[in-house]
């Protein structure tokens, strides 16, 4: 059985139609990546599919059992870190592992979120507050708060999108190294505009079209040898065919919708192609 | 450096020295039973260079009067925002709430502690309470409208961490939703002293108890007018401390 099943999502806001007919199925232990463009309704479905937003229609099932919230053993990581700014990195992680563990003493509790901490890196910033990090340690602190739970189901909604390149590719290899360390199963949906980024890290990858009335596109699998390196990606002619595939379905998807008008279409279409180019 | 000496402390001098002049020569030629600040400095001169001598009921030194009026505000004061801290988080957290109650808080926040302080004194038949409970229900409007706003404004996104950790209702409350409105609720607790402050004058007054203001309201009685002088000078000075306490406090929670 599929450990996640996305069917029939529907969503608008007001008059918006944002998603129309989403459906997704991922298995156990599986990484999927869902790449469109910014805008196009990937934070909504994922903000959908963790229970945080309700959708019009349609459903989600865990486990093939409905869920209603946040399901059970799930994390997320967010975009802008939603870290708790008047808390340490420390009891940041703490908060989650507390709450997560309650039946585990204080000190436990203390040394598993030490653990993840150290994981990313952050060994020697326990005490600093989220204002005394940069924004890439805050995405440390945020990633090692969610693994520490010890999750079955991560959702990550653009997690390096606030990120510099030079910092986004690092925590990108990090979490690679994070995943395979995890030595559980960890099923991930993950967001993203980069399709770099997916197929570093990704099993499959969902093009999303671009909204209003977003759908997904046939997934891509991308069957390439674990660990991936993002400098060996670049050459590598499996993953430079992955990528062009990806794009050429979220670029041609958007001619194919819109049947360019008389005038002033062409210019039009030149500024959708420059901008899909423009994220990956 | 000089410069900012003259900002800081010369700047404020010459005002207070303006309004010295104004006072003098309004007691020279406006009103002649204005004291002029000379003759209100001889007159209250025992009052405060002996702040803490008590030589009878009402005839104490002005840092005494001024304790016993502080201990008052802060009794009204606590009062007021322990009702008015729970009731904002309330109205900021439940949409039905706000609705019934915000047309009720809109009336009752403008009526004067002169109307409320005869109502105390039906209900409870003893002056100390019915102060009390006037400094309460004026103060606590600021608090219960801050907390207000300062729950409403908790973004989202903690929301949805809370919910994403699976923190408790308690959790919720004293880790992410306290900490999130804290610098809201403190300008409230901060314009509510100003108001309790304000209050207990007119409350004092009317009941005739030891403090600033029933000493205020005796020396009236009594034609020592310097005294009178006296009592708004404390006053003022007293409320501008408070405030400026109550403001570093403040500063220090924004900077969190």
């Amino acid at each position: 059985m599929a450990l996640i099943e996305i069917q029939n999502i529907s969503k608008a806001f007001g008059a918006r139609h944002v998603l129309e007919n989403v459906n997704l199925t991922v298995e156990e232990g599986e990484l999927v990546s869902v790449v469109g463009y910014t805008g196009s309704g990937k934070s909504t479905l994922i903000s959908i599919v963790a229970g945080l937003l309700r959708a019009d229609s349609g459903q989600i099932l865990i486990r093939g059992a409905k869920s209603n919230g946040f399901p059970a053993r799930a994390s997320i990581v967010f975009q802008n870190y939603s870290l708790l700014p008047w808390f340490s990195a420390m009891e940041n992680v703490r908060l989650a592992v507390d709450a997560n563990f309650p039946s585990w003493s204080r000190e436990k509790q203390r040394e598993q979120a030490a653990r993840y901490l150290e994981m990313v890196g952050l060994g020697n910033a326990f005490d600093k507050r989220p204002s005394q990090l940069s924004g890439g340690m805050r995405q440390r602190v945020a990633i090692a708060r969610s693994f520490a739970i010890e999750p079955e189901i991560l959702f990550m909604d653009e997690p390096f999108g606030a990120l510099d390149a030079l910092t986004r590719a690092n925590l990108q290899q990090e979490l690679a190294k994070l995943c395979s360390a995890a030595g559980r199963q960890v099923t991930m949906i993950m967001i993203t505009n980069s399709v770099q980024e997916a197929i570093l890290l990704s099993d499959r990858i969902v093009p999303m079209t671009r909204g209003p009335r977003a759908t997904l596109g046939p997934a891509i699998s991308v069957e390439l040898e674990r660990p991936r390196l993002s400098s060996q990606l670049l050459r590598d002619e499996k993953a430079v065919r992955i990528q062009s595939r990806v794009v050429e379905f979220l670029t041609g998807f958007t001619h194919g919708a819109k049947p360019p008008r008389e005038g002033k279409a062409p210019a039009n279409r030149m500024a959708r192609v420059r901008s899909a180019e423009a994220e990956i | 450096m000089i410069a900012n000496r003259v900002r800081n402390f010369l700047l404020p001098a010459v005002g207070i020295l303006l309004v010295g002049l104004i006072w003098w020569g309004a007691s020279v030629g406006l009103s002649k039973d204005l004291p002029s600040p000379w003759k209100t400095w001889q007159e209250s001169k025992l009052y405060v260079l002996q702040p803490f001598e008590k030589r009878g009921e009402m005839d104490q030194g002005i840092g005494l009067l001024a304790v016993y009026s502080l201990v008052r505000v802060a009794k009204g004061f606590l009062l007021g925002i322990a009702i008015a801290t729970p009731l904002g988080f309330l109205l900021g957290s439940s949409q039905t709430m706000r609705r019934m109650l915000d047309p009720v808080i809109q009336i009752l926040r403008p009526i004067s502690p002169l109307a409320w302080l005869p109502l105390g004194l039906v209900m409870f038949r003893q002056s100390e309470p019915a102060a009390l409970f006037t400094i309460a229900i004026c103060s606590m409007w600021p608090t219960v409208i801050n907390t207000m706003a300062g729950v409403r404004s908790i973004p989202q996104d903690y929301w949805n961490v809370a919910k994403v950790l699976r923190l408790s209702p308690f959790k919720t409350f004293t880790r992410v939703l306290a900490p999130a409105a804290l610098p809201h609720i403190f300008t409230g607790y901060r314009l509510s002293l100003g108001i309790a402050w304000l209050v207990i004058v007119a409350s004092e007054m009317l009941t005739g108890t030891p403090g600033v203001g029933g000493f205020l309201w005796q020396e009236y009685n009594s034609l020592v007018y310097a005294h009178i002088l006296l009592c708004i000078v404390t006053i003022g000075l007293v409320g501008f401390v408070l405030d400026r306490l109550m403001g570093a406090v403040e500063a220090r929670l924004r900077s969190v």
